[in-house]
């Protein structure tokens, strides 16, 4: 292999990129001493203005690549591929400045030995977005460099040197840049050299097939699961099926017996066994008698109970003019609820664990391989630097493998075992021992002036935490979690006077980030309270909403936006008295997001017919990429806003599987139309964003077509119940 | 334990395997064939779906005996080889279908099964007659493949 030796020290334009990225959360999170509610309630403003950035501090041009002998360069991404088409986009970014066929970029995961490392989790939509600039930086660096190299190989100045399709020239002269890297000893990194404008891109921006579809049409994309290593067995745990319970006594007679089992480990929470095959060990878990220790009794009741505006911490994140006067008479109040839910990832949380002596390596689907790192570090004897992760393509990420792994059982297994331990969850322990989304309570005040316009608007909310599952030291410091399970709790309109709060308690299970965080629930209340004003109104829905866009850069987006979904998606399209019509929009992380839905209800059935989604997410690197995750996000919240629900009956989680977990299947799938409303303001998040605007856009429709004002998620459900109530 | 005789994607194997285990456990951990993938155990997501003697079958919920002198396909047989793509592979690159990909292998399966059955089938029979689960939310995408993976076979134009 073509691989420099000499590597610099230092990694290049380190304070470039850290002045762009501006305060991060670890900064505030640093300014934090103490906890009173003030200085909360500024710590969330402050915020909310943050930007995420990637987590990386190193930009050496030699970690990030490889130039290979077939004149291909390898990527090592330091952003986890789990289907949202960050290994095209980042191969786009780097083709673009290295002056080579995109067939010649292959994109893989760095693993914690191999490539740059993220301290931040791949999510929040910002994997493209923090990197655009940084990776056409490094890209760009590494070309000048190879020119480096050629000027002094040829003795001709740098400015002779061409590059194009991989190949430099200077004149006559002629070399691939797998020939100069071959033949190059020592390594002068060049200096990081203006990047190429917009303006003359020959690959961001156009469609790009996306670069893992081949092997994975073939089956043969590897995910963590698929790690087979010589010598691997198979484990497999027994977890506390019931919510906050411990172990009590065990008894693991029967698999300490069973000749198929090899190694046996009790844990203070966990028994696991380890056998020469999967269902070798699963039989044998199945033998084992285990007692809990739990509150019993604990159901969906006590959760919601908790989840109430009024009970636990509370921190003001907004507090414009004086909404507590201005809601003074004509006061619209209404109150809104969502479930818990699961991820429901396909692929199940999955660790291969090798132990060898006080090293171990570590195969896995992970979104943050530091936090995985890191967790090993603080719960066994192996150090970070005797660590090293591997990660893979993910069956699916969705916030479920941000932070809740199996590393420690699979690490302590193998441990016991001397050998490699593959250790897969059950879809059941995905469901009861995973995390879930917090369930969500919202109470909003509203008054509409004479004139039609919204004087005030107070939303006050109850959830539990999202990001402190990761961030235990936050929890004391910060009171609720305003950063994850808050994003999109304030009111995103111009509106005189204006007031949020977040209301936090704490829950006997594990909550923790979904798709979207706390925009998926907010903007379902938001977006639905600011539908019921309109008609308080007697105002059109999106006329009213672009009434209340105000003048800032944000709002004016908004409000184009709307426009454009209004005209090309139809709304004031004539429509037949069957067909219910809503609409709504969210703005996340920079992007705007605005759905149309079109349903019906059969047979008691809601139907969605028509999804037409609009969004500006700035320069997109890859239109169809971004196409298709708005196309992904529709179904995902069609699938949340229609059906999903965790419920705990008797300290369990009632939902073991798919079978009584309803998602969306293919028979759900309705038209979706995208709409994308170009622009040159820098890439923001595209993952996340269509998601939020489906549930209220549902219940507006809903509203349209039956009068019936549904204000709790799944609407399926909540339709159900509103039948069975007034017997209709 | 018991020895089973199975024709994997054309190759013929033995295994000494439990007769209880299920086919996708033999399919993955002892034939080393990893694109069928495992996502419930209990036969509601079809991400293990592979053909069995040309049924579909999710292998999860199958007992391996039952698959004892059989003929099974998995993805990895479902194209002779990737310069002769499967016309269902060949419309899933076309529409650029998979997002993480996971359950592919099995809505593959199931849609390579359904034309077999039905070689001009409408978006309703798509819809009603694959039951897998996507969580990525590929299913516009993936109606619209077999819509043209259909086109595809019946005009004979797969490479």
């Amino acid at each position: 292999m073509a691989q420099p030796t000499d590597k610099p020290k230092k990694g290049f334009s380190r304070r470039k990129f850290l002045a762009r990225s501006g305060a991060t959360i670890a900064g505030s999170l640093a300014l934090l001493y103490f906890g009173r509610s003030n200085i909360r309630s500024g710590i969330s403003q402050l915020a909310a203005d943050v930007k995420f950035d990637a987590g990386i501090t190193d930009f050496d041009p030699m970690l990030w690549f490889e130039v290979n002998e077939d004149n291909t360069i390898t990527l090592r991404s330091p952003k986890i591929e789990m289907g949202q088409g960050v290994f095209t986009g980042f191969a786009m970014l780097a083709a673009e400045e290295l002056d080579l066929p995109i067939d010649n970029i292959k994109v893989v995961h760095a693993s914690t030995s191999t490539g740059p490392q993220s301290t931040a989790a791949t999510g929040l939509s910002n994997s493209t977005a923090s990197l655009y600039t940084p990776i056409r930086e490094v890209a760009a660096t590494l070309r000048e460099t190879l020119k480096l190299a050629a000027s002094k190989a040829w003795g001709v100045p740098i400015s002779g040197i061409q590059t194009a399709n991989g190949v430099l020239t200077a004149g006559s002269r002629r070399a691939s840049y797998a020939e100069i890297a071959g033949q190059t000893q020592t390594w002068e990194i060049a200096k990081t050299p203006a990047l190429r404008p917009a303006s003359s891109f020959k690959i961001i921006g156009k469609a790009q097939k996306r670069i893992d579809l081949p092997e994975k049409i073939m089956g043969e994309a590897v995910y963590g699961i698929d790690t087979d290593i010589p010598g691997m067995l198979y484990g497999a745990v027994l977890y506390c099926p019931y919510v906050g319970g411990v172990l009590k006594t065990a008894d693991t007679t029967l698999a300490r017996t069973n000749p198929a089992v090899l190694s046996v480990v009790q844990d203070k929470n966990w028994i696991g066994v380890v056998a020469k095959t999967r269902f070798a060990a699963e039989k044998a878990i199945a033998g084992i008698k285990a007692t809990w220790d739990f509150e019993p009794n604990y159901s969906t009741k006590d959760a919601i109970e908790a989840i109430t505006v009024g009970n636990g911490v509370t921190v003001v994140m907004e507090d414009e003019g004086n909404a507590t006067d201005a809601l003074n008479s004509d006061v619209l109040t209404s109150e809104y609820r969502t479930p818990m839910g699961f991820h429901a990832s396909m692929e199940p949380s999955i660790v291969v664990a090798d132990v060898s002596g006080e090293t171990v390596k570590l195969y896995t689907s992970t979104q943050n391989v530091a936090f995985i790192q890191q967790s090993i570090a603080d719960q066994t004897h192996f150090k970070p630097e005797n660590s090293q992760i591997m990660p893979a393509f993910l069956g699916g990420g969705f916030g479920r493998r941000a932070f809740k792994h199996n590393a420690i059982e699979a690490i302590k297994l193998s441990e016991a075992a001397g050998k490699p331990v593959h250790l897969l969850s059950t879809r059941q322990q995905e469901f009861q021992n995973g995390h879930v989304r917090p369930n969500t309570h919202h109470r909003l005040n509203g008054k509409v002036d004479a004139k039609g316009k919204i004087q005030a608007i107070q939303h006050e909310f109850a959830t539990g935490s999202m990001a402190f599952l990761g961030m235990p030291v936050a929890k004391p410091l910060l009171g609720a979690d305003f950063m994850a399970a808050g994003h999109g709790g304030r009111v995103p309109y111009a509106i005189p006077n204006k007031k949020t709060s977040i209301w936090s308690s704490d829950l006997p299970f594990q909550t923790g980030l979904w798709r979207g965080v706390g925009m998926f629930a907010n903007t379902f209340a938001i977006e639905s309270f600011i539908d019921e004003l309109a008609i308080k109104a007697g105002a059109d829905p999106l006329t009213f909403r672009m009434a209340h866009c105000g003048n800032t850069a944000l709002l004016q987006r908004r409000k184009k936006l709307l426009q454009k979904l209004g005209e090309q998606g139809g709304w004031r399209k004539p429509k037949t008295d069957t067909i219910g019509r809503g609409i709504a929009v969210c703005e996340d992380h920079d992007t705007i997001s605005g759905a149309i839905v079109e349903l019906e209800i059969v047979e008691k059935k809601i139907k969605i017919l028509r999804v037409v989604q609009a969004i500006d997410a700035g320069l997109l690197v890859n239109p169809d990429g971004v196409r298709q995750q708005v196309e992904g996000a529709t179904m995902m919240a069609i699938s949340a806003s229609l059906y999903e629900e965790a419920t705990i009956e008797n300290s369990q989680f009632v939902q073991t599987n798919f079978h009584n977990y309803q998602v969306a299947k293919l028979k759900d799938t309705p038209q979706i139309d995208v709409l994308i409303r170009e622009s040159t303001e820098m890439p923001s998040g595209v993952g996340e964003p269509p998601l939020s605007p489906v549930a209220p856009a549902i219940a507006n429709a809903l509203y349209n077509l039956t009068g019936i004002r549904l204000r709790s998620l799944p609407l399926q459900a909540a339709l159900d119940s509103y039948y069975q109530e007034t017997g209709s | 334990m018991m020895k089973i005789n199975v024709t994997i994607n054309d190759v013929a194997s033995a295994f000494d395997v439990d007769p209880d285990m299920p086919l996708l456990w033999l399919i993955r951990d002892e034939a080393k064939l990893k694109g069928t993938k495992f996502g419930c155990g209990m036969a509601q997501c079809g991400a293990c779906s592979a053909h069995v003697d040309g049924e579909l079958v999710r292998t999860c919920s199958y007992p391996v005996h039952l698959a004892h002198e059989k003929k099974i396909t998995t993805i990895e047989g479902l194209s002779a080889n990737p310069n002769h793509l499967h016309p269902i592979q060949q419309a899933w690159l076309e529409v650029q279908v998979p997002q993480c990909g996971y359950c592919q292998s099995g809505f593959m399966m199931a849609a390579a099964h359904l034309l077999e059955e039905n070689s001009n089938p409408t978006e309703e029979d798509i819809k009603n007659g694959i039951t897998n689960i996507c969580r990525c939310g590929t299913h516009p995408r993936i109606i619209k493949a077999i819509l043209l993976a259909a086109k595809l076979k019946n005009n004979g134009t797969t490479n």
